[in-house]
């Protein structure tokens, strides 16, 4: 049975990124352009053209010639031939030639900045080969926008909601796999991983003091990696019968491990003490906890922690 | 007793959960690590710590609740997250010493 992985990694978007921030840089010009387009042959009268404006409710309709795009008519142009009397003349000796274009790939943070620069109401939007694609207006990136935002958020209620099922797995014994990046520094990601942990040994109808030894173990690793490592990586296995708790950092290292095990023993610096770390008790409080452990360190690979957890109290020899 | 019934004793407040619990003996303490090792599950926890580690080692740990000392308040993201762990967060203008002192009577 394939073990079930999650992935509990703050993510970095949480740090004021917004989602919408985020978005406009992730969705590019064709995610919001119109396909569906409405073009001119260079030869339609701008009358036909506005007839074709007025029944599609659209601004600006580009001129092309087998998808190559030869200029552009917008309304603008339009009131000018009414007002001059040349609404009869065909697109080619009104239109405006060469428009400023947009390329399917650009990103909405530049298609933004294109239209603060141009104030055109509509670009028309060429691919790589130069082919008339799309056409984009403001409104287009609007739409966009509030679009993905929404699927976004039922993307994240749906798996809200999967996550709440798995929390009573139907499969007492598969295994599950919790892993977690660990920022240096990032003391308010930490505890996500152990609380995770205590729902699903809770699920699993673990003895609370075995499931309080396990999650203990993982906040104190993840703890030790915040305050005093370069960053690191968590991982909480629950199996059928141990949790095994790994905590590999990227250095500097435990000088003098022998020491760090010592209850009272701490290099916190002022930060993590006025946070209520520091008392020098972590180390000792997970080998209070675990039923095997095996800490490695050394100041060129950094620290590596093994930590197992049996779920059912060893058995009396 | 129930951890409702020592509400008024101590001045406190409810900023999350519900009391209707039952406690079971105090610890006194601000650092974490501390309260992981020596706390009692269904203890309260009194302590002057408002950071959101204090949900994480309440949760942790069973306690009945978090007493915070000194007016302190925790913000409002630590009380979201006291609710969604279920962890009981109470508030008291008394100083940690004169909260013991109720607590020692009380317990
Ligand atoms: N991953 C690590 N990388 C480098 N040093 C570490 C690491 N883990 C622990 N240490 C060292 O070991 C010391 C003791 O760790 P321990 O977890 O027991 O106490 P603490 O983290 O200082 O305080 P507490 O855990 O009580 O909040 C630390 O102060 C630090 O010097
Ligand atoms: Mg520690």
């Amino acid at each position: 049975m394939n073990p079930r992985t999650e992935n509990l990694t703050p993510r970095r978007d949480a740090a004021g990124v917004s989602l919408a921030q985020a978005l406009v840089y992730e969705l590019r010009v064709r995610d919001a352009m119109t396909c569906r387009l409405r073009t001119a042959s260079p030869r339609d009268s701008l009358r036909s053209i506005q007839l074709l404006m007025k029944e599609h409710r659209i601004s600006g309709v580009p001129i092309t010639r087998d998808s190559a795009l030869l200029g552009l008519v917008s309304i603008e142009d339009i009131v000018h031939a009414l007002d001059q009397g040349h609404i009869n003349d065909p697109a080619e000796a009104r239109m405006t030639r060469h428009p400023v274009v947009m390329r399917d790939h650009y990103s909405l943070v530049r298609a933004v900045a294109e239209f603060d620069r141009f104030d055109f109401g509509r670009f028309p939007v060429l691919d790589v080969g130069d082919r008339l694609v799309g056409i984009i207006t403001r409104g287009d990136i609007t739409g966009a926008l509030m679009h993905h935002l929404e699927r976004r958020a039922e993307e994240a209620v749906r798996k809200e909601a999967e996550r709440t099922a798995a929390a009573v797995p139907d499969e007492p014994h598969r295994r599950f796999i919790l892993n977690a990046e660990v920022r240096a520094g990032d003391f308010d990601s930490a505890g996500k991983l152990s609380q995770r942990l205590r729902q699903i040994l809770r699920a699993r109808g673990v003895e609370p003091s075995i499931r309080r030894r396990a999650t203990i173990i993982a906040y104190e690793a993840e703890t030790n990696m915040i305050i005093h490592s370069l960053g690191g990586r968590l991982t909480a296995t629950v199996g059928a019968d141990r949790v095994t708790i790994e905590a590999v950092d990227q250095g500097p290292g435990i000088e003098d491990l022998d020491l760090a095990m010592r209850e009272g023993w701490s290099t916190a610096g002022p930060l993590a003490r006025k946070l209520g770390f520091g008392a020098g008790m972590g180390l000792p409080n997970i080998r209070r906890s675990t039923d095997q452990l095996d800490i490695k360190s050394d100041l060129a690979n950094g620290t590596r922690l093994h930590a197992e957890v049996l779920l059912q109290p060893a058995r009396a020899p | 007793m129930k951890l409702a019934d020592t509400l008024s004793r101590l001045d406190a407040r409810v900023i999350s959960g519900s009391p209707e619990v039952e406690v079971r003996g105090c610890y006194i303490s601000d650092l974490l690590s501390d309260v992981l090792a020596h706390a009692r599950p269904g203890a309260l926890w009194v302590t002057l710590q408002t950071h959101r580690n204090v949900v994480s080692v309440a949760a942790m740990k069973d306690v009945a609740g978090v007493l915070i000392t000194c007016g302190r308040q925790p913000d409002p993201a630590v009380v979201a997250k006291a609710a969604e762990e279920e962890v009981v967060l109470l508030s008291t203008p008394l100083t940690t010493f004169e909260a013991a002192g109720k607590l020692w009577e009380l317990l």
